[in-house]
């Protein structure tokens, strides 16, 4: 979705009961790493996201899942957990990058409850309040 | 010796010399040089690429890893060493470029767009190369000549 007031892109994260909304503000190659995901749309050649999966599948590395650890001024800050020849590690992420990889690998977004709760700040629930229906632009479809 | 390298097949090393924006595209063109600036090999690129490329190339830490310092950090955690890019192919005006890792002795390849490949080796402080065969087909006289005019007064102030 297209933010016309900061010029930038929202991913809009649900909980599966969709009782949980996550909303993070990200840039615009980020934005269509993961829309093209989203949609099934493969580009003809692949791009940074597919080159990381291309990357993973060559030594076999899996990844666990995706993590939205914290947030800290508006920043969000992500972990990916990874699998290799029996062992996890987690590296950390941008969530845009940690989402974009997280779709082409099939594995599960997690957000930690602390970070749930501190982004209901006023200031965003009343933007989205304001939120109209024609808002929400290609990107999210 | 069972694997034959034709002429074509011979590597030049480039150094990226600059990013300059294209004023009348959305894009960027990094601009990539032999050591002794006799070859030129212009390629366009996203915004995007050419930003994370001229990061690397200044050296500039970002706060939070950028996409290709998150490939560096997830490449270093699983022991594979980038052993160098290569710039394999052009068809029309869309390069082709391939990764060489190394893990534990084994040798794999990864195909990349060339913009990824040479983010990657500057952060990993790889050589780039190109195949003869590639500079020998790159870019029109039109682009040749668009560069000529361009080149000195632009790279010049994204140097300063």
């Amino acid at each position: 979705m297209f933010d016309p007031y900061n010029n930038a892109y929202i991913v809009i994260l649900r909980g599966e009961d969709q009782a949980e909304v996550l909303p993070i503000w990200v840039g615009k190659a980020e934005a269509s790493a993961i829309s093209l995901s989203l949609e099934g749309v493969s580009a003809p050649r692949p791009m940074t996201h597919d080159m990381m999966k291309s990357l993973l599948d060559l030594y076999d590395a899996k990844v666990i899942s995706v993590v939205i650890t914290d947030l800290a001024d508006n920043t969000y800050y992500a972990k990916i957990h990874l699998l290799y020849q029996d062992s996890e590690f987690s590296i950390d992420s941008r969530p845009s990058d940690a989402i974009a990889i997280a779709l082409r690998t099939e594995a599960p977004i997690f957000a930690q409850e602390a970070v749930l709760k501190k982004q209901t700040n006023e200031e965003l629930e009343q933007w989205l309040e304001n939120l109209k229906p024609e808002d929400f632009g290609k990107l999210d479809s | 010796m069972s694997t034959p390298t034709p002429q074509s097949q011979e590597l030049i090393e480039l150094k990226v010399h600059g990013v300059v924006r294209d004023e009348n595209t959305d894009t960027q063109i990094v601009v990539l040089r032999d050591e002794q600036r006799s070859e030129v090999l212009p390629i366009w690129v996203g915004l995007a690429e050419g930003n994370a490329i001229r990061l690397a190339q200044e050296g500039i830490v970002t706060p939070r890893p950028m996409t290709h310092d998150l490939i560096r950090s997830l490449v270093t955690h699983l022991g594979i060493q980038v052993r160098q890019v290569v710039i394999t192919d052009v068809k029309n005006t869309t390069y082709f470029a391939t990764v060489y890792l190394s893990s534990k002795g084994v040798d794999r390849t990864l195909d990349a767009r060339p913009s990824d490949a040479i983010a990657l080796a500057l952060r990993m402080q790889c050589p780039i190369y190109v195949t003869q065969d590639v500079l020998n087909r790159r870019g029109g006289a039109n682009a040749d000549v668009w560069l000529e005019k361009l080149i000195p007064k632009k790279t010049d102030t994204q140097e300063v």
